[in-house]
């Protein structure tokens, strides 16, 4: 399943999405995510989810069912405006809370510490943005936030080059 | 020199551990003589204040945790609402996290190091130093002992060249462990430090196995 999680302002996850379809990708492997009214707090760093409600994040608010999709998904997608060069907070309080998908528990994998992952799939991630952002930082980004969940990264696309991001896809 | 410390952390100040190496790295800039002012952005009530300190100071430091590879999202939202100001401003960071490895936080420390210019202020470096996670976890008393080394790089910061120090650099400890500690670390992970998690969650009323699944 390819899960889109579209934060910007002008909602581009719609047309991206339409662009997949209309290249062939099946509509029931697709799901888009627009967050706007949403209520999505950022994360605390309570560690309930590792300590004390393993898995389960404290916040009660729409993040929930997102967790879960993103959970089971093979590709997420952030479609994300940017700041700083970099994701926009919006977009960055939904990967700062995929925590519960992480457990306390620790290893070594390629020479440096990781958590051990409470599922067995992860998910590959891939950026599409908007504005000025730092193509090299963002890049580096998605490739060391993807190392952490034992997943690859899908690469990082400005919004004008989405076709490019939309092959990935199928 | 007056600094005023800026705490990134989204935890509230009482589980921090950034506050606590705030504490540290403030009793280090004391002992020199030099005054500071923290704050702390966990609580938003308190961000006009910030910022109006922000703008009024020229000596900045925010002290914050790694989030996912980078800075928490809390921290992004505070500095969108900075003003734009000039180079008489200086900033420096001190990133923190649980991960003990200098390789883990360097991703962080990019973004940091190129945050300054979109801002329109200087950069005074980022001291960087993981090892953290546990700090919460331990009475006062230890928790003294343990972020102790910070007061010495609060010494240094009032010389006045920011973390762009040797010294600043070295702080950070090895950039990936050898082999040999790896392997030693890797079983103390799958013994005695998946007991001592449990451990401390069982005291925060947690009856079921950390590595529980939810969702089938």
């Amino acid at each position: 399943m390819v899960l889109m999680i579209d934060t910007t302002i002008k909602h581009i996850g719609k047309q991206i999405a339409e662009e997949l379809l209309h290249n062939g990708g099946n509509p029931a492997a697709l799901e888009l995510i627009d967050t706007a009214g949403m209520n999505i707090s950022h994360c605390v760093g309570c560690n309930y989810c590792w300590l004390k409600t393993p898995g389960i994040c404290a916040i009660k608010d729409d993040y929930t069912p997102i967790l879960k999709k993103m959970s089971k998904a093979d590709q997420v997608w952030l479609i994300s405006d940017t700041h700083f060069g970099f994701l926009s907070y919006q977009t960055k309080n939904i990967v700062d809370r995929v925590m519960p998908l992480v457990t306390m528990y620790l290893k070594f994998k390629d020479g440096q510490m990781r958590h051990v992952m409470r599922y067995d799939h992860q998910p590959d991630i891939g950026i599409i943005y908007t504005g000025d952002g730092d193509q090299a930082y963002l890049e580096r980004w998605c490739g060391r936030t993807a190392l952490n969940f034992g997943s690859s990264s899908l690469g990082v696309f400005p919004a004008e080059n989405r076709k490019e991001a939309v092959l990935c896809m199928l | 020199m007056h600094v005023v410390i800026i705490n990134g952390s989204p935890r509230v100040q009482k589980y921090s551990n950034t506050d606590k190496i705030i504490a540290s790295f403030a009793k280090g800039l004391s002992k020199k003589g030099a005054s500071f002012e923290t704050y702390a952005i966990s609580n938003r009530k308190s961000w006009e204040i910030i910022r109006d300190a922000y703008i009024k100071n020229e000596e900045i430091l925010i002290a914050l945790p790694l989030y996912v590879e980078c800075i928490p999202g809390l921290l992004l939202e505070f500095l969108e609402t900075l003003p734009r100001k000039n180079e008489h401003t200086r900033i420096s960071f001190l990133l923190q996290s649980g991960f003990a490895e200098g390789c883990q936080l360097r991703c962080g420390e990019e973004f940091l190091a190129k945050l300054p210019e979109y801002l329109g202020v200087r950069y005074g470096g980022c001291l960087v130093k993981g090892d953290n996670f546990g700090i919460r976890l331990l009475n006062e008393e230890k928790q003294e002992q343990i972020t102790k080394p910070y007061q010495a790089m609060g010494e240094l910061f009032t010389e006045g060249d920011g973390f762009l120090r040797e010294e600043a650099k070295k702080f950070t400890g090895p950039e990936y462990f050898p082999l040999p500690v790896r392997l030693i670390m890797q079983l103390v992970f799958k013994t005695f430090g998946k007991k001592m998690f449990q451990k401390a969650a069982a005291s925060w009323g947690c009856a079921v196995p950390l590595d529980k699944k939810i969702w089938g």
